[in-house]
């Protein structure tokens, strides 16, 4: 009887146990599941208290659906996350035009309708000078949220989800711009030799320049390389004004005008601004020259890309009509939808060229390099979720923002292109880069070689030893835009290059002086890391 | 017979009832024409920024309408803008009607198709314009391309991006501007024309010298209408150019809620409110002058 009797206290202690410990497995819109450890979901879940029973929260985010990118993954969750925490998620979509002066209205107006916003990482400057959105440092240690994990950030992301040491959202997309390319193509013998006959000399694959890139580019453009019975184009770009094409220009220059050094100085690792007094650097001659070599390389594409947006563009590489493209991860990732894509298997992808002429603004004139100066890049949004500091939920906000961060939900994003979250942490590499493993990403639609490309091109970007400075400073978006603009009148020949960027120059002083120059170059000498 | 004290109780009454009428109208006026025009017109004095002290700035922000490049530019769009899309749609206007003004088969029906461009949202018809103006593959150019293998770049190059604004503008406005030439025409009386007919054969001589002249009032307020309206274009630009290729479609509406609502310059946006005010005051004034000369 006594040993009857140890052995049934012996199941209920390893049941209770088991209960304690137990693995939970949660499944998403899709039908989805993914089984997390208690540690990974945290103690509000796993203790069932529900603490936000009654609780109703509200997200702003890009529209674009609960397929969209970015605003898809909250979709996806949303079911899982209130019948665990016993909280209700309002999703506000709100077209990409329109985010920034709505969330800006929000709380320049302490209006408070928003609980949090999925932001771009240059609205940070304004958000964190004006005390707009709430640090979450002290959230990141406590157990009872969810658990991710900011170590696998490289440098170049984790600046742009805090400042200074300061924290204000947990990990979720991880923006810059590589470089894809058709590999197939590039590869073909054939081609290769009429491009050595033509050109003199054999092209690297992946171009290691900018001038190599526009060589093939322009070897490529304007006949049916790819035996679709149509003429075909050497690059494809998305330069439609209000639609995010500056951030082409962004990334394609940087090699031009930045002159890599030790520290931040007034000539070394600086890009928009002078960081003693603010004046605007877009007007240099390294930027001249690098938007007159981007008007050249845009005529080795379609001409009707200056009015083109992100998804018609990226359709155009998509359906196999251009050799080249530089744009963000959903690329590599779209490529993998056969529904799509026609270049699955086909892809190449690797970080961005470089120049051998870099101006050096201490001498007054372009200096040669042996090797080509390449920068890496977090050009775009690196959209994330920040809590507001009019909301009265705050730790309700970080959970949702904290759960969409865990390693497995944030893994399954970037496996999936249509979330809109591309690869940045490290356990969404491979080895030796990596923990990710290449049968997952396989068994998730990746072709192997292009999902190999696609990764190693990532990690070089954001662990690139040099990376290109971000704009965090308030109206950061007024000085985007006026740089948008403009970029489009020399796009489409309203302005030369240089007539161009002397306007942004202009219209940035404009935007300085109505800031505050003080105040701004301030904000600006602590965003790059500047010190006298 | 009432006495006086229910007389004047009836009277106040009466007035009371008056003003419970004119009140919510009072109220809207109010609210949402006085206090807005009073309230800009003090914010055009200041350099305010929400959620920091606005700064008393005098006359700066009209100093710097003198100064700005880009009002230059936004206001030369509109200005070629309200000039061509008016007239095209005033002059379309006045032959749609005539042709209407006839007898014809299946007239009601073609009315009703006609006018119904009317009633669609302007930023959807900007969005349609989108997907119709499309350069690889999209209709137009499907059609040019076939028949005449022509590819018009209509929303990459700065000319035809005008012109397609200009068309959809064109496409929606015209069918107002004759339904009403229409209701003019329509209440002409026929003795006239009876009479006139025995004097001249020529239809051109019989519209110069009578329908045009007894429908100049008509016209006039059309004219009015489309004018104001024209200047205030802000819907289709924004949905089918945003104000693009470049700067080239960046019409005056476009700029001000830019410089307002996006950038949050609200002293400067009402400086420029001001501005495309009194400008809209002095091109109707000038109408309503001549409104008079013809009436006179």
């Amino acid at each position: 009887m006594r040993r009857l009797l140890w052995i049934g206290l012996s199941v209920f202690v390893v049941l209770c146990l088991s209960v304690v410990y137990a693995d939970m497995t949660l499944t998403n819109a899709s039908g989805e599941s993914i089984t997390f450890t208690d540690e990974e979901l945290g103690t509000i879940i796993t203790s069932g208290e529900k603490p936000f029973e009654g609780v109703t929260i509200t997200i702003t985010v890009n529209q674009g659906g609960p397929k969209g990118g970015i605003s898809g993954p909250l979709y996806e969750w949303r079911d899982v996350w209130e019948k665990l925490t016993g909280a209700k998620l309002n999703i506000v979509e709100i077209p990409y035009a329109e985010h920034y002066p709505k969330v800006m209205t929000d709380l320049l107006t302490g209006t408070g309708q928003y609980d949090g916003f999925m932001i771009g990482s240059d609205w940070m400057g304004e958000l964190v000078a004006g005390e707009y959105i709430v640090p979450i440092n002290d959230y990141m240690k406590d157990p009872r949220f969810p658990k991710w994990d900011p170590d696998s950030l490289p440098p170049s992301i984790r600046n742009l989800y805090t400042w200074g040491d300061t924290w204000y959202g947990p990990l979720n997309d991880s923006d810059g711009q590589v470089l894809y390319y058709r590999k197939d193509i590039l590869m073909n013998p054939d081609y290769q030799a009429k491009f050595k006959e033509k050109y003199g000399y054999e092209y690297s694959v992946p171009p290691k320049t900018w001038n190599e890139l526009y060589d093939i580019s322009e070897f490529f453009n304007g006949w049916d390389w790819n035996n679709d019975g149509e003429p075909d184009s050497g690059i494809v770009m998305h330069l439609k004004v209000g639609a995010q094409g500056m951030y082409h220009y962004a990334s394609l220059s940087a090699p031009f005008c930045i002159l890599p050094g030790e520290k931040v100085d007034k000539y070394h690792n600086v890009y928009w601004f002078d960081p003693e007094d603010m004046t605007p650097l877009i007007n240099s001659e390294g930027h001249v020259k690098a938007l007159e070599f981007q008007l050249k390389l845009a005529k080795t594409g379609p001409d009707a890309q200056v009015a083109w947006s992100l998804g018609e563009a990226w359709d155009y590489f998509l359906r196999g009509k251009a050799v080249f493209t530089f744009s963000w991860g959903d690329v590599g990732s779209l490529v993998q939808d056969e529904a799509r894509s026609k270049i699955k298997g086909k892809m190449g992808a690797s970080i961005l060229p470089g120049s051998l002429e870099v101006y050096d603004r201490s001498q007054g004139k372009f200096v040669t390099f042996e090797t080509p100066n390449v920068w890496g890049n977090t050009t775009g949004g690196s959209w994330h979720g920040v809590i507001s500091a009019l909301s009265k939920n705050p730790e309700a906000v970080y959970h949702l923002l904290a759960f969409h961060a865990t390693n497995k939900i944030s893994l399954w994003n970037v496996q999936r292109g249509w979330t809109g979250v591309d690869p940045g942490a490290k356990f969404h590499f491979l080895p030796p880069y990596g923990t990710a493993s290449l049968d997952d990403y396989v068994a998730n639609g990746f072709n192997p070689d292009d999902a190999q490309e696609y990764l190693k091109a990532y990690y070089d970007n954001f662990f690139a030893p040099n990376i290109a400075p971000y704009l965090r400073i308030p109206g950061g978006n007024e000085y985007w835009v006026a740089l948008d603009r403009h970029l489009s009148e020399a796009y489409t020949g309203q302005a030369s290059a240089k007539e161009a960027l002397d306007r942004v120059a202009r219209d940035w002083e404009d935007i300085t002086n109505r800031y505050g120059r003080a105040e701004q170059l301030k904000v600006y000498q602590e965003s790059i890391g500047y010190t006298k | 017979m009432a006495s006086p004290e229910r007389g004047m109780a009836m009277s106040l009454k009466n007035r009371s009832v008056k003003y419970s009428f004119i009140l919510p109208a009072m109220f809207w006026v109010l609210a949402f024409t006085i206090f807005p025009l009073f309230y800009s017109f003090g914010l055009s004095f200041f350099r305010v920024r929400l959620g920091k002290p606005a700064t008393f700035v005098g006359l700066n922000n009209f100093a710097r309408l003198l100064q700005d490049y880009k009002l230059g530019n936004s206001l030369r769009v509109t200005l070629l803008y309200v000039a061509v899309t008016v007239s095209i749609q005033v002059i379309l206007g006045i032959l749609i009607a005539l042709l209407f003004h006839q007898e014809m088969k299946g007239k009601s029906i073609f009315r009703a198709l006609l006018i119904l461009p009317i009633f669609c949202t302007p930023v959807a018809v900007g969005y349609l314009g989108l997907t119709v103006f499309y350069e690889e593959g999209g209709p137009i150019n499907s059609i040019l391309m076939r028949l005449f293998d022509l590819k018009i770049p209509w929303l990459s190059h700065p000319f035809w991006a005008w012109i397609g604004v200009l068309l959809l503008d064109i496409w929606q406005w015209t069918p107002f501007c004759f339904l009403v030439v229409l209701a003019g025409l329509q209440s002409l009386p026929e003795e006239i024309y009876d009479a006139a007919y025995i004097d001249s054969s020529s239809e051109w001589e019989i519209f110069r010298k009578i329908t045009f002249p007894m429908i100049q009032p008509v016209v006039i307020i059309v004219l009015l209408l489309r004018l104001i309206e024209s200047f205030k274009i802000f819907d289709v630009v924004y949905s089918l150019t945003g104000g693009g290729p470049g700067t080239a479609t960046e019409v005056y509406s476009l700029y001000t809620y830019r410089t307002g609502l996006k950038f949050f310059d609200f002293g400067y946006a009402s400086a420029l409110g001001y501005l495309l005010l009194a400008m809209v005051m002095v091109i109707v004034n000038l109408f309503f002058r001549r409104v008079r000369q013809v009436y006179e």
